[in-house]
């Protein structure tokens, strides 16, 4: 009986892994690219829900995402740094400033932090715009393509941070982590009193989720090879970030990977029909899913459509 | 000392402060009465302006005088948004309520780009270019008129709220809204009243936004985010502490700009790192908070 649940779960994993390192060799290159940036918010969805284990709301994300984009791609300019050791630095990078900024903002309730990386994203903007000499201003900065243009080697690059992303979120939710993360969201008091320091736990998540989102970002500026501070800290990837695990489930694995799949399915409809404001989807989705399903879709199907399977006759 | 461009500095961040604080006067009622964070203030203050922009251009009707279709019309929205979205999620974690306004402001930004393109259009009326000289000091006619109107709009709100029936509801209920409810007030209609008033004011800012600024789908966003430091600034859900830290800001703003190498650049940012600096120093606000 055992052996027989754990290939219910084993076997589709298994053929999901199979057809995720296939893909490459059965598809063409629009595709590909289609699969690469999927993944990419994939990370950025999964990194965003980390932190929101603790119960909070990050609307900054971009400000990480452009760190992480613009380390490795001036590591490069200035330094010849190699592209994976620059996303490397860029994880790390922006790791370092979710520290400060963590232990400055995560005292803050709620609706304060989730304003304060609004702000935090936005100033970052500002300042790039206003710093050329250091950031390459409004110009940008551009980077020779990844791997000489080689998308299959990008792919497996961004599939294996996908992976890897999955495994430390797997961690999380098998660690005594999962239950520091998850008192803090529902009680900070009573996880203060419980002997759970809230500021140490929440930095922790906000350091997790910064370093695939620098790294996600490092891997964003060689593989477009070419960034500009509006696009890489725009507020529209900070709404991807948490609009795509919303729509999929929070606090789990699968749902923001699901979320992402679908809404970047639902982005592509969208941005070959209109020519601006394809992210009216996000904004849509969010006040759907915060009014009729807040647990999103796995929970829609955990709650609705699986009993509904479950109750035929012969049961 | 260069007397004459300080004197202007201070008369500019006077009078942007205006405009500011009338954005805020909606964002702070509906804060202060349900308690709500509306994210989404700065975009029916977008719809405002692109109200205004398209009555001018279409039709030729003065921005000012707009505002009496205007301020009914984004009422009736108001009801409308608060009915169907803000209503049923009043007893929801702050959270939710955060990422529903958060998503009909995003909503309402996209739809605004589908609807009209990303470009920057403004309103030009025959009084656009006049200035007058007090002293020192120029003032353009559209600035000091939308002053006024901030000015004349701030003080019918306080009147509003203390004078009237209304208003007078709206104020015990955000003091204590089960106390209201024993004493006969209808909380629920209390609400969607002081949502349907506050987008009559974002009505309002719209209007005085497309003459003095310029009106795209971002305009809203930027002058939200404006607003929530100037909350932060002046602690949350107050009418004086709206005023304060709206001169707080527009002055910063206008002085940054006058006296700082590439100042107008760096002005944009200070909204932010206003934001940033203030609750790091002071996590509940500079001027502390009434609620909560």
């Amino acid at each position: 009986m055992g052996s027989s649940i754990r290939w219910k779960t084993t076997l589709p994993l298994a053929i999901l892994c199979a057809c995720l390192l296939l893909f490459p060799k059965l598809v063409g290159s629009y595709f590909l690219h289609m699969a690469v940036s999927a993944i990419l918010a994939m990370i950025l969805a999964s990194s965003w829900d980390i932190l929101a284990r603790t119960g909070q709301v990050s609307v900054g994300q971009a400000g990480l995402f452009g760190i992480g984009a613009y380390s490795s791609a001036l590591l490069y300019q200035k330094y010849a740094l190699p592209p994976v050791l620059g996303m490397l630095a860029s994880a790390l990078i922006a790791t370092v400033v979710s520290i400060f900024l963590g232990y400055l903002t995560l005292r803050l309730r709620g609706i304060y932090f989730s304003i304060t990386t609004i702000a935090f994203a936005e100033a970052l903007t500002v300042i790039w715009l206003m710093t050329p000499d250091v950031t390459g201003g409004a110009m940008g900065v551009s980077t020779p393509p990844l791997f000489g243009g080689d998308r299959e080697k990008a792919y497996y690059l961004i599939l294996a941070i996908l992976a890897a992303v999955v495994a430390v979120v797997r961690l999380i939710e098998q660690s005594r982590l999962n239950f520091a993360f998850t008192a803090i969201r529902e009680n900070e008091d009573v996880a203060n009193v419980l002997g759970i320091n809230p500021t140490k736990y929440k930095v922790l998540a906000f350091m997790i989720s910064a370093f695939f989102t620098g790294f996600a970002g490092g891997f964003y500026s060689h593989y477009n090879t070419y960034i500009i501070p509006y696009e890489v800290f725009n507020l529209g990837i900070s709404i991807a970030c948490l609009v795509m695990p919303i729509f999929g489930g929070l606090y789990t694995i699968a749902g923001p990977i699901i979320g992402t799949v679908l809404i970047k399915a639902i982005e592509e409809y969208l941005r070959v029909t209109f020519s601006y404001g394809h992210q009216i989807a996000y904004g849509l989705i969010l006040v759907l899913v915060v009014l009729f399903m807040p647990e999103g879709l796995l929970g829609l199907w955990r709650g609705k459509i699986l009993p509904l399977l479950r109750s035929r006759p012969g049961r | 000392m260069d007397w004459p461009s300080f004197f202007q500095s201070i008369a500019n961040g006077i009078l942007i402060a205006g405009l500011y604080a009338s954005v805020t006067l909606g964002l702070t009622l509906v804060l202060g009465v349900m308690g709500i964070v509306n994210f989404a203030h700065g975009e029916l203050v977008m719809l405002g302006a692109y109200n205004t922009f398209w009555l001018f251009t279409m039709l030729g009707i003065d921005p000012l005088l707009s505002i009496a279709i205007t301020a009914p019309l984004l009422f009736l929205v108001g009801i409308f948004v608060y009915r169907f979205t803000i209503r049923p999620i009043l007893k929801d974690p702050p959270l939710n309520q955060l990422l529903l306004t958060l998503g009909l402001s995003i909503f309402l930004q996209n739809l605004a780009m589908i609807l009209w393109k990303t470009d920057s259009r403004s309103v030009i009326t025959s009084y656009s270019g006049m200035s007058l000289h007090l002293g020192m000091v120029h003032v353009g006619a559209t600035r000091l008129i939308t002053f006024v109107i901030s000015v004349v709009l701030t003080a019918l709100l306080i009147v509003f709220l203390h004078k009237m029936r209304l208003g007078k509801a709206m104020r015990a209920v955000s003091e204590n809204n089960t106390g209201s409810w024993l004493v006969g007030i209808n909380v629920q209609k209390t609400y969607m009243l002081a949502f349907g008033v506050a987008c009559a004011l974002a009505a309002v800012s719209g209007s005085l936004v497309s003459t003095i600024m310029y009106t795209n789908p971002m305009v809203g966003f930027k002058l939200s985010l404006k607003a929530f430091c100037i909350l932060i600034l002046g602690g949350l859900g107050n009418i004086s502490g709206a005023l304060l830290g709206s001169l707080i800001l527009g002055l910063t703003e206008s002085f940054v700009g006058t006296y700082v190498p590439e100042g107008s650049g760096w002005a944009e940012g200070i909204s932010f790192f206003l934001i940033i600096v203030v609750l790091i120093i002071k996590p509940t606000g500079l001027a502390g908070t009434r609620r909560e």
